[in-house]
């Protein structure tokens, strides 16, 4: 099975970090850098699993959040950000996130996370 | 050849730009070759460069911008694929990358490593165990310690260990991992890549990043310290003003209590409204007649101690007080005391002190016989002086219960009779010099002392 990553971070540098650490893993993997690239991007690529920042120009993670699980729900959402106010957190949650985790963030539990999603869709399938 | 002229221009441009900058941490340098052979590392003067760094760590106000020196100057002179620095942030319990440089530089605030993460765990105990030739280590040490068969075991938690070292090495793309101590914590730990050109580390060039790693976890501290510093000081700083605030504002609650307790002591003097209110105009008219500079808070503490002066009298029994008649000598004793008394009564007020000893030599007399020092001259202060004048002459011109009021005219004449012995002359001259102006200014008979003029 492919397993295919969307990277969505207006950081350049850590969608190219975080694409080479997934792709040394056998992942295939997209990047974007804003809200509407993402949502281009999960039609496109049609990923298993999102990697998602909140902080962004323009349309924001939460917002994009909402889009991408309004139209594929059964779409794994990691949240990734340096956000860690209880509010958005629960915001998050209860727009359908599947994890939040914040920067900076431990590799080990990030491949791990993103791994059990990959699993738990396996299973479904 | 056109990309090594292009390496060779980049370092150059950073020599220029760290001698316009006039980092010390640069000096050291020995000049560039105009080409630049990559397949032979660039010779310096390690000890200079070490000598340099240390200086600038004194000099140096601002250690993050001594860590990104040393950061900047490995990557550059070493051409490495990324040169890393990974610091123990106390607050947030772990470890996370604060800068990195070169091609393949780690994005900094992306990843952190906990206290437990194995590679934290491999140098965090191992300053005690091992020399200081071998804390370090190697990813290509790691491979070898690995291809041994002991390591080969399936349940072997050295094993565990050193693959999981494995995996974060070739994860962050680091070839050397050096460890920087401050007393017997990992503070900071140097992640450098591979070189460009293939060629391995020497041990004199491990020596020297082990130096650096240490001089990375010094500034590391002292920005630390810095920080604390700062923070306290800043937190000093709002409780005193905290303080301050709450003192003023008490001292100002207390000068309000003893103003109305001073209109209050002579309320109960029969015939003599406004004794307060008209000392303190009287008081305030003389002082500018005589032209004492009343800006600031001159003009306040005169203020204060024209309306306070008889404060004290608040401790006097009634029966003293509002006695018709002559006082007694025990009785003239107990009144005297009002003077200490009020003096004593201002003690909370700290910024009154002055006020405390104008107050207590307001009943002082020019040639020293007055009470309760005799004081004389210059040695009653000129405040003091003046209140002297303008009391007596107020209480005059009003009427006191102890004896019927008199005229103004009266009331000039006693004042000037007094002049020299009970009180200051050059403060008689200047009060009867201002009261002749307002009379004029007002007409013959000026309505506020023709009100107190007849009881």
């Amino acid at each position: 099975m492919i397993k295919k990553l969307l990277i969505v971070d207006d950081e350049a540098e850590i969608c190219e970090f975080l694409k080479s650490f997934f792709e040394d893993r056998d992942f295939k993997v997209a990047t974007a850098h804003n809200g509407i690239a993402a949502l281009e991007q999960v039609e496109r690529f049609q990923p298993d699993v999102v990697l998602l920042d909140i902080q962004m120009p323009g349309m924001d993670g939460l917002q994009t959040l909402k889009k991408m699980k309004d139209t594929h729900p059964k779409l794994k959402v990691i949240m990734v950000t340096a956000v860690e106010t209880q509010e958005k957190i629960e915001e998050a949650m209860r727009l359908g996130a599947d994890n939040y985790i914040t920067k900076p963030l431990s590799l080990e539990y990030l491949e791990k996370d993103v791994q059990d999603k990959i699993d738990s869709l396996a299973k479904i399938s | 050849m056109k990309s090594l002229d292009g390496t060779a221009l980049r370092i150059l441009k950073i020599k220029r730009n760290a001698a316009l900058e006039s980092d010390p941490v640069f000096r050291g340098m020995p000049a560039m070759p105009k080409k630049v052979d990559l397949l032979t590392v660039p010779k310096f003067d390690y000890q200079e460069v070490l000598r340099d760094v240390a200086r600038s760590m004194v000099r140096l106000k601002r250690p993050d911008r001594l860590l990104k020196l040393i950061i900047r100057f490995i990557d550059r002179q070493f051409g490495l694929t990324h040169a890393s620095l990974l610091v123990l942030d106390p607050k947030k319990g772990c470890y996370v990358f604060v800068n990195s440089k070169g091609a393949k530089r780690l994005p900094v605030g992306l990843v952190k490593f906990d206290t437990n993460h194995p590679v934290v765990q491999w140098f965090a105990g191992s300053q005690k165990k091992l020399p200081i030739q071998k804390d370090f280590l190697f990813l290509s040490d790691v491979k070898k310690m690995l291809s041994r068969a002991e390591f080969r075991m399936a349940s072997n938690s050295k094993g565990d260990h050193l693959l999981a070292i494995q995996k974060t090495m070739q994860n962050l793309k680091v070839e050397l991992l050096v460890p920087g101590y401050f007393k017997d914590t990992l503070v900071g730990l140097l992640m450098l890549g591979r070189r460009v050109n293939g060629r391995c580390f020497t041990t004199q060039e491990v020596t020297f990043f082990q130096t650096l790693a240490h001089d990375c976890s010094m500034a590391v501290k002292t920005a630390e310290h810095n920080q604390n510093l700062i923070e306290q000081n800043h937190e000093l700083e709002r409780r005193l003003q905290e303080i301050e605030r709450m003192r003023s504002k008490e001292q100002k609650t207390y000068y309000e209590i003893m103003r109305s307790l001073a209109e209050e002591v002579h309320a109960k003097e029969p015939n003599i409204f406004g004794h307060v209110s008209e000392v303190e105009r009287l008081g305030m008219m003389t002082a500018r007649e005589m032209g004492i500079d009343l800006s600031g808070n001159t003009k306040d503490l005169l203020s204060a101690a024209l309306i306070l002066h008889d404060v004290g009298k608040i401790g006097i029994p009634d029966n003293i007080l509002c006695k018709p008649g002559q006082l007694t000598q025990e009785e003239w004793k107990v009144m005297k005391t009002h003077v200490e008394k009020g003096a004593r009564i201002l003690e909370p007020l700290t910024d009154f002190k002055r006020v405390r000893e104008i107050i207590m030599a307001h009943h002082e007399r020019f040639d020293g016989s007055g009470y309760p020092r005799g004081l004389k001259g210059d040695e009653i202060s000129i405040e003091a002086r003046i209140i002297a004048v303008v009391d007596s002459f107020h209480a005059i011109v009003s009427s006191r219960c102890y004896r019927e009021g008199r005229s103004l005219d009266s009331a000039i004449q006693e004042v000037r009779n007094c002049s020299g012995t009970q009180f200051d002359p050059v403060v008689v001259d200047a009060f009867l010099r201002a009261l002749k102006k307002e009379l004029q200014k007002k007409g013959e008979i000026p309505s506020v002392l023709n009100e107190y003029s007849e009881a």
